[in-house]
């Protein structure tokens, strides 16, 4: 089980198209990847676009991302660099 | 089985009556979802698996050609619909109530993704906010994929239902079997709204705006619903039904003797037969139009045919086909066409309402079909073989010459004879009238009623060729005055030129659709009313309580003020004292807008 902290920092925040490559992304790996805001407890389901669109992450938002599974690692290093690259978009 | 528990809900007193009933819950596209029970829900979750690939497939081939148009740039959206329709959360839920509910597919899709837009309508990011009009769009598409365009099949109904809804638009009477329909309850809406009007026109028992009252009733369950306290019970008890059976049959009663007299030609309350058809511009208006009790089409608004048209306008065998089924159904009654009458809206090139500073007073109406003869051709070639099946009028609009009036004629009998030559082709005699709805025409009425079989007058457009008023401007929407003694004089000089002359005469304008304006307008001599379908029971009910001699005195009395405010404030307590029920509600419909200051 991994949990780590990401800061959403691209300009239009976890919008559609964010939120399409992070599912596809989560979708690649077995594990099951959870996504909550810091700032409140519901956790919601990586692979799902219509969690992670609930979400309503603008730019700004700390989230807390929970991983666990065979390839958790190889998961957790993935994502922290998709946000890290703000999603491929304008910060 | 334990039977549900009772719940009573409050809302708005909309129109009266008492009736018990089943729900028939519609969804916020007012399309009917009915839950069905599903013997095999293994092959119900195949059945909704194979709509959903079906639609994965679509929305993949339409995002393929919009790359191709405009760039991936802006596929976005239809990747995030791909990826909702992959979405696992989603997909299990929808297959959790189908598989725990026994549920149809369709009902479990409705269910899943309701509570998912009102989740997503809650968010605070007007962006996020807005993707639940993306879940509607892939809702629809997999209900599509499920069940078809499929219309709801009312013939399979029982026929005691009563609809609940969040909101019922005037223009979803048209869609429903009001012989099926006993009742509305709402949760939006209140007395004034146009469909808490059309309720008590069409002596349908309505409560509005009840809160909560979609999450706790489910197509089936019975109401019991108090249009004269505003209340619903959902799953009444038979204690409490019992107590109401005098009252629910006392209505029923009275709803008979009022369906009695559909049937029958409308008179006033001395006997004088006046005769009320609808207005329509679009053919399914039809049965609503039938349901209401309208004695023929006073005016079919034929641009709707042209408007949007892909070859520019309808070819003869389309508009034919249309007239032939307007005439059939309405038969024995009238159906009369008004040949185009676009002006603002662009038809024909040529005739681009751009060019035209002030297309209300340039190429419009008979103007703009003397000027595009061969369109003008085709529709009155499709009036006139129609005449086979039935009675069939024409009106011209905008008559504003006599020579406008020869010329259709002209044209017509031109048409008539070339027709008449060939084989197999049966015509019978088609009335001409003319719109009477610039002021010029009023003032040279004697001209111009003595070239046609009859007259209609267009209120709206009298109303604004009268004072001068474009009603679109709100700048000056205030001065659009129904009841100002300039357009009263003018309706009375029509009236007294007709009688004289012996044409028949119509109103046809919104106007006659109020219970007060429609008393006036008999008073002044019109017997002949065309409106909106919805109005005819409320003005049919109206009239009959009305002596004629009464309704020619408020007239005369009507004539006698100076401004539009006295007009209506006499007129609303004159009618009011005639009438046993209550009015009050379409005495806001006129108010004369105060001046502004």
């Amino acid at each position: 089980m991994i949990r780590q902290s990401v800061l959403v920092s691209n300009k239009l925040g976890l919008h559609a198209r964010a939120a399409a490559k992070l599912v596809r992304l989560a979708s690649g790996f077995t594990s099951e990847i959870h996504l909550s805001r810091e700032d409140a407890n519901q956790q919601i389901d990586s692979k799902s676009i219509l969690g992670i669109l609930m979400l309503a992450a603008a730019k700004g938002t700390r989230l807390v991302i929970s991983i666990e599974g065979q390839d958790e690692a190889e998961a957790g290093d993935a994502i922290r660099r998709l946000f890290e690259a703000n999603f491929g978009e304008d910060s | 089985m334990a039977s549900k528990a009772e719940t009573v809900f409050k809302g708005n007193a909309v129109s009266s009556g008492i009736v018990l009933g089943q729900a028939l819950k519609l969804d916020s596209h007012n399309r009917l979802i009915l839950k069905v029970r599903v013997d095999d829900v293994e092959t119900e979750a195949a059945r909704y698996l194979r709509a959903i690939e079906a639609a994965k497939d679509q929305v993949e081939s339409l995002k393929s050609r919009l790359e191709e148009k405009i760039g991936r740039e802006h596929s976005i959206i239809l990747d995030a619909h791909l990826l909702i329709l992959e979405d696992r959360s989603l997909n299990a839920e929808i297959l959790d109530i189908i598989r725990n509910s026994r549920a149809n597919a369709e009902w479990a899709v409705i269910q899943a993704t309701d509570r998912l837009v009102h989740a997503y309508l809650s968010l605070e990011d007007e962006y996020f906010r807005e993707r639940h009009s993306d879940i509607e769009q892939v809702a629809e598409r997999i209900l599509l994929n499920l069940s078809g365009d499929r219309p709801i099949r009312w013939e399979d109904l029982p026929n005691d239902l009563i609809i609940v809804s969040h909101d019922f638009n005037p223009s979803n009477f048209a869609t429903v079997d009001l012989k099926k329909v006993r009742g509305l309850a709402l949760e939006s809406g209140g007395r004034t709204s146009h469909t808490a009007i059309i309720s008590r026109g069409l002596r349908l028992p309505a409560v509005m705006g009840i809160h909560g009252l979609l999450t706790s009733v489910s197509t089936g369950d019975v109401l019991l619903l108090n249009g004269d306290e505003g209340q619903v019970v959902v799953n009444p008890t038979a204690g409490r039904i019992e107590s109401m059976r005098r009252p629910m049959e006392a209505f029923a009663r009275t709803v008979e003797s009022g369906a009695g007299q559909s049937g029958l030609a409308t008179a006033t309350k001395d006997g004088t037969a006046v005769s009320l058809r609808a207005n329509t511009e679009l053919p399914y208006e039809l049965s609503a139009a039938k349901a209401c009790g309208a004695e023929g089409i006073g005016l079919f608004r034929s641009e709707f045919l042209f408007f949007g048209h892909p070859r520019g306008f309808p070819e003869m065998e389309e508009q034919l086909a249309t007239y032939r089924v307007l005439v059939k159904e309405m038969s024995p009654h009238p159906v009369a066409i008004r040949t185009l009458d676009a002006g603002s809206e662009k038809v024909y090139d040529g005739a681009d309402p751009a060019t035209q500073a002030n297309p209300c007073m340039g190429l419009r109406g008979i103007r703009l079909s003397l000027h595009a003869k061969d369109a003008f051709r085709s529709q009155i070639e499709a009036i006139l073989r129609a005449s086979s099946e039935g009675k069939i009028e024409i009106v011209l609009p905008m008559i504003s010459t006599i020579e406008e009036i020869w010329q259709a004629r002209e044209l017509i009998d031109q048409v008539r004879s070339r027709l008449m030559k060939k084989k197999g082709v049966k015509l019978n005699p088609v009335p001409l009238g003319a719109m009477i709805e610039v002021p010029a025409a009023v003032l040279a009425l004697e001209l111009l009623a003595g070239e046609v079989d009859f007259l209609c007058v267009g209120t709206n457009d009298l109303i604004q060729y009268t004072l001068a008023v474009d009603r679109g401007n709100p700048q000056v929407a205030y001065l659009f005055q129904p009841l100002h003694p300039s357009v009263l004089q003018c309706l009375h000089r029509v009236a007294e030129v007709a009688k004289k002359m012996n044409k028949p005469v119509r109103i046809c304008g919104e106007i006659s659709s109020n219970p007060f304006i429609a008393v006036l307008l008999l008073g002044m001599g019109f017997t002949q009313l065309s409106m909106n379908p919805m109005s005819i029971p409320q003005i049919r009910k109206v009239l009959r309580e009305v002596p004629l001699e009464a309704s020619k005195e408020i007239a005369r009395q009507a004539l006698t003020f100076i401004t539009a405010r006295d007009v209506h404030k006499y007129l609303v307590e004159a009618v009011s004292k005639l009438v046993g029920h209550d009015l009050m509600a379409y005495a806001n419909e006129i108010t004369a807008p105060s001046l502004k200051v």
